[in-house]
């Protein structure tokens, strides 16, 4: 598993790369890669097309981001899911929290 | 035929035609002292019967004898040695040039003139021994490596059948697939798969192993194994791709890699998943007349360690109808007959030749070959054409993949428990899983399958084992601490247990069964308001049960609390999980 | 043509030499046909076939060169030529000449195998 992150060219976008099994693990390097970036940032994009799996407890990872984003006026969009990926997402309603780009 | 092996080097068996019987004396006594075996005829007819019957290895003919001449019998005989070199010396009494010559034009090898010198004659004899020498050590030459030719072209005919034999499991032949698989390429190691994926869809790999011959294409078996099971078990494009890496990595020699591209094609979404490593530009063929390049953007399999190896994929929307085109090197690198490529620019021409997308294949395929006609047998090529297509035709694929969900074992139990530090260690939920994938019917649901046990295990693990109270995780800074209290106790721990149980019965008509996954740690266990509370929560935690609860007909809790049973019911005709939920959907 | 000797007697030796025992068979060989084709070429032309005529002519010579008797060989080439070109005017004159010639051979011939 890791990540790795990219902004975009005016600096207002965070875009993170989660590749592999996001999971438990992953919860000191995901919250790293957003935590210590500056305020300007104001769209985050979390690209899944490397996730494999996603367990509960990254579901609570992704609203500790959209907490620490904003809450309520975040922007936060997670984008190409793949099928298993997807189906947790639906499960647990996420599509009421962040946007999901097929 | 030939009589050498009966007489030593130097002598040979020769014939003599002449209608003279003094010239024939006195050729016979010159022959004889030499050393040479003679046989004899008096005319052209008597010296091709002689020929028959004796097998010479050498002829003097006189050229003009009554019955049949000299040059009627030189032909006759050189007919009747076939591939073997009888050399025709013509006697003659003539001496002008141009009748000396002309022995030599109607088919004789050399001329001997009268008087008969035996000096000469024994010269003669001796150059044509030493042509006819050459001539067998060629022509051994040439047998030997005609049957070296039949030996790997008959080990070529083995690898294709057992190449065959790990294909034939795939769905190359469904509708919306065409392809051009050369035999040439197909021993020089490309490979072409296709297979259903038990939740829907298809995977679709192409690849060419560089170097060529019967060494390439035994890189295909352990390609074909891993593709056609880890599909069939459920994976995911980017595990498989993972997978075959790893794998080639392993066992390749080094300078041995596999350029190849994989796509995962979902009907039900409409989307095509490409990773290319190595493979030439793929283009996907719009409506529009429009075209995407599928580049390479990953070094080819085999090459990367594991750590550093890239299953990212591009992800495309696709329309039915709109097609996707993949070839090996080999396309580009036909040549014509003055030594030009195919190339690119060629296939762009073509795509762009107009028409519809599903038009494009044919073409391409026509265009290569009439462009390297005639031009030895370079014909390596391999091309394959994917349509996005409608849903329905998942139906006349799907029974391939569970041919018949009475196979695998279908009545079965297990247990696995970890104790101790071995908890630290070791994740068993993989091996759980891949046990499960044995049955056929389950195939259709391991995400589900994972994501349940994940959850049931952590849970023992986390709450049971190690006593974390999920209210930690409420909050951020809690979540943050929650997890790393769990790596500290994890570290620490000396007692402790969690085992898993799994039972597996099918039904009476075997088209569905139940797995049963209790899931018992060694703690104090909760209460059932505990349970409830935690699978009704809200808030970060709970999300865990909460997911177990969505994918199974029925959760409960059993011994004193720390044990749950998790009951997962599944029936074929279904690729859907339980509650309704479907991948995706397709976008209007 | 009257500076050639009848018998090349370098080639008689060096045959003398191969045949070894057999020289007086092969030279007894010779004669006797010899005689057959003086015959067969009378025949040929009595019958005016040039064809014949020819082909013994031809044969004959090449007995004659390598018995090594050159005069007679000559005769018999006049002879060939003439069956060649078809014109059997002048056989009888060819016919004398190689029988004449014949005669002078054997004799020497035979003497040669006393020797």
């Amino acid at each position: 598993m890791s990540i790795t992150t990219e902004r975009s060219d005016d600096g207002s976008t965070l875009t993170i790369h989660i590749q592999g099994r996001f999971d438990f693990s992953s919860h000191q390097a995901f919250r790293h890669s957003y935590e210590g970036a500056d305020s300007s940032i104001t769209h985050y994009v979390i690209d899944m097309s490397e996730t494999t799996y996603l367990d509960s407890s990254a579901l609570g990872m992704l609203l500790l981001l959209r907490d620490y984003a904003g809450g309520e006026k975040s922007d936060v969009r997670i984008e190409n899911c793949n099928g298993d990926v997807r189906r947790i997402l639906t499960i647990s309603n996420f599509e009421q929290l962040f946007q999901i780009d097929d | 035929m030939t009589i050498d092996a009966a007489f030593g080097s130097g002598s040979l068996r020769i014939l003599i035609a002449d209608d003279n019987q003094s010239d024939r004396m006195i050729l016979h006594a010159i022959l004889t002292r030499q050393g040479h075996e003679v046989v004899m005829a008096t005319d052209g007819m008597e010296a091709v019967e002689a020929f028959h019957r004796e097998n010479p290895q050498m002829v003097l003919l006189d050229a003009m004898m009554p019955r049949m001449d000299g040059l009627e019998a030189a032909r006759q005989i050189k007919a009747a040695a076939g591939e073997q070199l009888v050399p025709i010396i013509f006697l003659t009494s003539l001496s002008d040039p141009e009748s000396l010559a002309s022995c030599l034009e109607v088919g004789g090898d050399d001329f001997l003139s009268k008087p008969y010198n035996r000096v000469i004659l024994r010269a003669k004899i001796n150059a044509f021994r030493r042509m006819r020498e050459l001539h067998q050590s060629l022509q051994k030459e040439r047998d030997l490596s005609h049957r070296r030719n039949e030996q790997m072209l008959h080990e070529q005919e083995m690898a294709r059948r057992v190449f065959d034999n790990i294909a034939h499991r795939g769905c190359l032949g469904a509708e919306n697939i065409r392809y051009e698989a050369s035999p040439m390429s197909i021993f020089n190691g490309d490979v072409l798969f296709a297979s259903p994926k038990p939740s829907g869809g298809m995977h679709l790999f192409v690849s060419d192993f560089t170097g060529h011959g019967l060494p390439a294409a035994i890189g295909a078996v352990p390609l074909a194994e891993i593709f056609y099971g880890m599909t069939a078990k459920g994976f995911a494009i980017s595990d498989i791709l993972r997978e075959t890496n790893r794998k080639l990595q392993a066992i390749l020699p080094p300078g041995v890699f596999c350029c190849a591209a994989m796509v995962d094609l979902n009907l039900k979404s409409g989307h095509a998943e490409v990773w290319n490593g190595g493979l030439p530009n793929g283009y996907l063929l719009r409506h529009d007349g429009s075209t995407d390049e599928l580049r390479s953007r990953h070094l080819p399999l085999g090459i990367l360690p594991a750590d550093r190896f890239s299953a990212a994929c591009e992800r495309h929307s696709m329309e039915v109808g709109e097609h996707l085109l993949l070839c090996s090197d080999g396309v580009m690198e036909s040549v014509n007959g003055e030594g030009e490529m195919f190339g690119e620019e060629r296939i762009l021409e073509v795509i762009a030749g107009g028409g519809a997308p599903s038009d494009v294949f044919e073409r391409l395929r026509e265009a290569v070959r009439s462009f390297s006609e005639g031009v030895g047998s370079e014909d390596d090529i391999t091309i394959l054409d994917v349509a996005m297509a409608d849903e329905s035709l998942l139906e006349a694929v799907e029974p391939e993949v569970l041919p018949d969900t009475g196979a695998g074992p279908l009545d079965w139990e297990m247990s696995y428990e970890l104790r101790n530090e071995t908890l630290a260690r070791f994740n068993p939920v993989p091996l759980l899983l891949h046990i499960c994938m044995d049955v056929p019917g389950l195939r259709l649901f391991s995400g589900e399958l994972y994501t349940i046990i994940t959850e049931l295990f952590n849970n023992a693990l986390e709450h049971g084992v190690l006593r974390l109270p999920s209210s930690l995780k409420d909050s951020p800074a809690g979540f943050s601490r929650y997890y790393s209290e769990r790596e500290r106790l994890l570290g620490e721990i000396t007692q402790g247990a969690v085992s898993i149980r799994l039972e597996h019965r099918s039904d009476a008509q075997r088209r569905g069964g139940r797995l049963l996954i209790t899931v018992e740690d060694s703690g104090d266990g909760f209460s059932e308001e505990a349970l409830s509370q935690s699978l009704a929560h809200n808030g970060l935690s709970g999300r865990g049960l909460a997911l177990v609860r969505q994918f199974c007909n029925n959760v409960r809790l059993c011994g004193k609390g720390n044990c749950i049973e998790a009951e997962f019911v599944w029936h074929t005709g279904r690729s859907e999980s339980r509650s309704g939920v479907f991948e995706g959907g397709r976008q209007p | 043509m009257s500076d050639q000797q009848h018998l090349d007697h370098e080639a008689l030796t060096e045959l003398r030499d191969v045949m070894g025992d057999e020289f007086n068979i092969l030279i007894n060989t010779f004669l006797e046909d010899a005689d057959e084709r003086l015959r067969q070429i009378t025949e040929a032309a009595r019958a005016e076939d040039a064809a014949s005529f020819r082909k013994v002519a031809h044969s004959f010579k090449g007995s004659s060169i390598n018995i090594g008797a050159p005069i007679l060989a000559d005769c018999c080439f006049a002879a060939e030529q003439a069956g060649k070109e078809e014109n059997l005017s002048h056989s009888a004159e060819q016919i004398a000449a190689i029988e004449g010639e014949l005669a002078t051979v054997s004799e020497q011939l035979r003497r040669y195998m006393q020797d």
